[in-house]
């Protein structure tokens, strides 16, 4: 690399830590929101695709799979359902969303009819037994072994403190699980759910079953729960609008710092310039010594983004019952736009020092 | 040629007429102010004259827009300065390798050998690996030689080169350019205030008021 950059990044440490930090916060706001988001979408979708159900019955108005606390669905639906031929099993299923208990993201709640859900899922309980009261709870080995709870600890839900009934497995659905009735009297909602879901005889014959019912109980929502992948990243208000707000806050931190130190480090460097341009240093060269300098600053940037990012990861899951998922594609893009951000951010200064008068620069003290 | 200042419109300098044959070593005398370092730049391109024509090698700067001025100076001239002007994070081989870098890979380009020659006969073997504020005044001055010819230019402009240095590190440098002149051929034009390091010259010009007054003889 060029003497020149590596003397100008080494001649003025602090300049090139501030900026490194800045490209780095860029990365680090695209790695780990990203990564939160895959995360949570793919822990969630894991879990649901646990549950057994090929289909998952609605209201309209729900607009889908939701992590929202709406229960406006009848339970009283299953009836029908149960008569449509190919119907396996119905199981009517309350969803409650509550911050989570780290204060950081959220956590779904269910409400289920134990023996339908157990019977379609498989849901075991491997330690106490399942809940028998309002207050009490049943709840998977991760959030079990994460939050250091056991049989007989409590927990808080809807702001109330309710007890540890059992623990079960697998892990599907939402981690913390109690009676639908239960979740009826707590949201005042009785005979509703947010949901049914439907197990089917054939899963190859999910389709025309989803028909029948879409025709036998016009104006619900019939959901094929093999397109939750889709449905779930567009369910959530506003991921998409948020992922790209992130993408953006991360190319303009990256810039503004880059532009800040590099503008700084032109006037600073003002008679080096008059010397380049002395030995006959055309513009094109001294916009590459200043973008070639923004750019060894931001690839340090992005390499520490993506270590504190890492990091970062492993103590957000410890601390939590988050998950962060990296992927490929969303570390590439946050390298670019670090990479990106710090070659525009250069580009204003390195134009600036290029068009300087070179007597007046070679004068300056 | 005419070179004018601001928006009074001083005339830095009037009607100068000079010609400077190849091989040539040339200083130029006169009093602060008079225009020499103007006239220095406008050789060198760094400055456009308002009116006239600055011929080299037949081709007139003057004419030239910024890009092509710079790239004539990067081919044919190397500057010296009085400050030196070393890039002062950059170690004496540092600043000739930029140099090198921003010439490129031209013919004129010296070979190894005789880089090592040059810093022989600049006795600067030694203090390559130094940064500017670990070396003396003259060493200075001396890699800023060296940087200037490392690409064999054809003309040299040096702007008061001894005008920091003792009268040991002047001797010095007035000898390296004195040998630069006799053993490389460059057309030297060498700015001074000082009549002992003008009388090493071929010859000397005086100027007064913006104007040449003494084209001088050869000697």
């Amino acid at each position: 690399m060029d003497s020149l950059v590596i003397s100008s990044l080494r001649q003025r440490p602090t300049r090139t830590l501030i900026s490194v930090l800045g490209v780095a916060l860029g990365v680090i706001l695209v790695a780990l929101n990203t990564g939160l988001v895959e995360g949570m979408l793919n822990d969630r979708l894991r879990r649901e695709q646990g549950v057994g159900a090929e289909i998952e019955f609605a209201r309209q108005s729900s607009g889908g799979w939701s992590p929202s606390s709406v229960m406006s669905l009848d339970t009283r639906y299953d009836d029908p359902l149960k008569q449509i031929a190919g119907v396996k099993t119905v199981s009517p299923v309350g969803r409650h969303v509550q911050s989570g208990n780290s204060g950081l993201g959220f956590e779904v709640v269910e409400g289920i009819d134990f023996p339908s859900y157990a019977e379609m899922s498989g849901l075991q309980i491997i330690e106490g037994r399942v809940f028998q009261a309002d207050d009490e709870v049943i709840i998977d080995q991760f959030k079990a072994q994460h939050n250091k709870l056991s049989v007989g600890s409590e927990i808080q839900v809807f702001g109330k403190t309710l007890k540890v009934a059992g623990i079960y497995a697998p892990e599907i659905g939402s981690r913390i699980k109690l009676s639908l009735d239960a979740l009826q009297n707590y949201l005042a909602a009785p005979n509703k759910c947010s949901t049914i879901l439907i197990k089917v005889d054939d899963p190859a014959r999910q389709e025309e079953i989803q028909q029948q019912i879409a025709a036998k109980l016009p104006g619900n929502h019939v959901i094929l729960r093999r397109n939750l992948n889709l449905g779930m990243s567009n369910s959530i208000p506003g991921i998409k609008g948020f992922v790209r707000a992130v993408l953006g806050l991360s190319v303009v931190v990256s810039t503004l710092v880059i532009l800040l130190a590099m503008y700084t480090t032109i006037t600073e460097r003002t008679r080096e310039i008059g010397i380049m341009k002395s030995l006959g240093a055309p513009k094109s060269y001294i916009i590459g010594v200043i973008e070639r300098e923004a750019l060894a600053i931001s690839a340090i940037g992005v390499v520490l983004g993506f270590v504190v990012s890492l990091l970062a990861a492993w103590a957000i899951e410890r601390a939590t019952t988050l998950q962060l998922e990296f992927q490929w594609s969303w570390l590439l893009t946050a390298a670019l736009l670090g990479l990106a951000g710090g070659a525009l951010g250069a580009l204003y200064p390195a134009i600036r020092a290029a068009n300087q008068d070179p007597v007046k620069a070679l004068a300056y003290e | 040629m005419t070179y004018r200042i601001g928006k009074v419109d001083v005339n830095a300098l009037r009607g100068v007429n000079l010609a400077v044959p190849p091989g040539e070593f040339i200083s130029i005398m006169g009093p602060s102010g008079c225009g020499k370092s103007t006239l220095l730049h406008i050789l060198g391109g760094l400055l456009q004259p308002s009116a006239g024509r600055v011929l080299v090698d037949g081709e007139d700067l003057a004419a030239m827009g910024d890009a092509a001025r710079t790239d004539m100076r990067r081919r044919k001239i190397g500057f010296v300065f009085q400050r030196f002007n070393l890039f002062p994070a950059l170690t004496a081989e540092g600043n000739l390798n930029v140099a090198e870098r921003i010439h490129g890979d031209g013919a004129q380009k010296m070979t190894s050998e005789e880089r090592r020659e040059v810093l022989r006969l600049l006795k600067l073997e030694n203090k390559m690996h130094h940064k500017p504020l670990e070396l003396s005044g003259g060493e200075q001055q001396r890699v800023a030689i060296a940087r200037a010819i490392v690409n064999r230019p054809a003309i040299i402009l040096a702007d008061e080169p001894t005008g920091n240095l003792d009268s040991e590190n002047s001797a010095i440098v007035l000898e390296m350019l004195q040998k630069l002149n006799q053993e490389f051929k460059q057309t030297i034009v060498m700015i001074t205030h000082n009549p002992e390091a003008a009388a090493i010259a071929n010859r000397t010009v005086e100027m007064r008021d913006g104007m040449i007054i003494n084209q001088g003889s050869r000697a």
